[in-house]
């Protein structure tokens, strides 16, 4: 992104300051965001679809707080951590926990939009509009 | 709105249309010369009265919304925001003809935008995430509540199928300790924080790492005192909670209806 560049990491280096140059930070900063136009009034794209996808999940339910349940006896494995360096165990559960994340819509979104790149193939568009005036 | 008449689509006898990117002012030069966005398209404006769309040709027949598209049209707003105002347009909205981007577009919606561009004059949007460091706080709500504690010693050495709802009972309390030690946490954060911020917007998260995802919008007078207190801050929550931002980016989480209250 061009504006990033003016602004990287400085001080004492606690702050993460990442340049947002992959897809999936792309595709967090413009979700779901920028000024709506009416839908009557734009034409339908072709996989535009996936961007909809709803990003905010339903936390009180059954399988999450299964999810919540696990990630809790994880800590076992620092609190019994044997012989292993108690770093090694955190930057482990880590990596499974972000494997793990319960915000699994967004990453479906982001993995569909993907596996469509590069994708030059032409397919049928939809040639219709929704247009219409409103007669109010 | 409730449609007020059978909604039909009509068949687009063209395969070109116009990619909207956003909405700025009206100016000569407002858009550089040579800026290209999705498809490699140029980006030109269309304007109206005082305020202009930036627009570029797109081939309807293609699919639309993969990698190179999403990342040429957030290029297209950064730089369009490294330079001026802009409002940003939903990514994929498009219309059919000039004709269509003046009347549907910018003639009802004139004095709305430019209001809005004199709001975001000035000032750059940065994107806050904070995050609890999981084992952190996870070790922290067992220790705190003696259920949570049992329910953990109960279940942790048990098969994944046993003991089920003893394990979806610790889960629950746990998202809700979680969510206690959230609202406190957000509070503090925010209250340190805003004071440096002309607008803020929250976004919805969720996980058990998650804290904070909040979009400030940032008057550029302020921007190094705001990133030298958010260093401040990272440094001294870094034993509990990630900080990580984002920015500056466009202002898209600035055009809607509620952020100004």
């Amino acid at each position: 992104m061009t504006v990033q560049q003016s602004s990287q990491r400085r001080g004492g280096g606690y702050l993460q300051r990442p340049a947002p140059s992959g897809l999936a930070d792309v595709i967090e900063i413009i979700l779901d965001k920028g000024i709506v136009i009416d839908a009557y009034v734009r034409v339908s794209l072709v996989g535009i679809e996936l961007l909809t996808i709803d990003a905010r999940i339903v936390i009180a339910s059954v399988d999450t707080y299964l999810r919540f349940a696990e990630a809790t006896n994880r800590l076992d494995l620092i609190e019994h951590g044997g012989g292993k360096p108690l770093d090694e165990f955190i930057g482990n559960m880590q990596e499974s926990g972000a494997a793990k994340k319960v915000g699994g819509a967004v990453k479906g979104a982001k993995k569909a939009i993907t596996s469509g790149d590069d994708d030059e193939e032409r397919r049928p568009a939809r040639k219709s509009s929704s247009r219409r005036r409103s007669e109010a | 709105m409730a449609p007020t008449t059978t909604e039909a689509d009509l068949v687009v006898d063209t395969d070109r249309g116009y990619f909207v990117y956003g909405v700025v002012a009206q100016a000569p030069g407002r858009v550089p010369e040579g800026l290209t966005g999705v498809g490699g398209a140029p980006v030109r404006s269309v304007g109206h009265g005082p305020v202009a769309a930036v627009v570029g040709e797109i081939d309807l027949q293609r699919t639309t919304g993969r990698r190179a598209d999403l990342v040429a049209y957030s290029e297209v707003l950064d730089e369009l925001a490294s330079t001026g105002a802009v409002a940003p347009v939903q990514f994929g909205s498009v219309l059919l003809d000039e004709q269509s981007i003046i009347e549907e577009l910018l003639a009802p919606n004139e004095q709305h935008f430019a209001g809005l561009l004199d709001q975001l004059a000035g000032r750059a949007q940065f994107n806050l995430r904070a995050s609890f460091h999981e084992h952190v706080v996870l070790g922290e709500v067992v220790t705190a509540d003696p259920e949570i504690r049992r329910l953990h010693e109960l279940t942790r050495d048990l098969p994944e199928e046993a003991a089920y709802a003893d394990r979806v009972r610790l889960g629950e309390l746990v998202a809700r300790a979680l969510e206690d030690k959230r609202v406190l946490e957000v509070e503090a954060l925010l209250d340190s924080i805003l004071p440096l911020t002309a607008a803020y917007s929250l976004r919805s998260g969720a996980g058990i790492e998650h804290l904070l995802d909040v979009a400030l919008l940032v008057d550029d007078e302020r921007r190094s005192e705001f990133e030298d207190h958010l260093e401040g801050l990272a440094e001294a929550v870094h034993e509990r909670i990630g900080l990580r931002l984002v920015g500056p980016v466009a202002p898209y989480d600035f055009v809607g209806g509620d952020t100004w209250g």
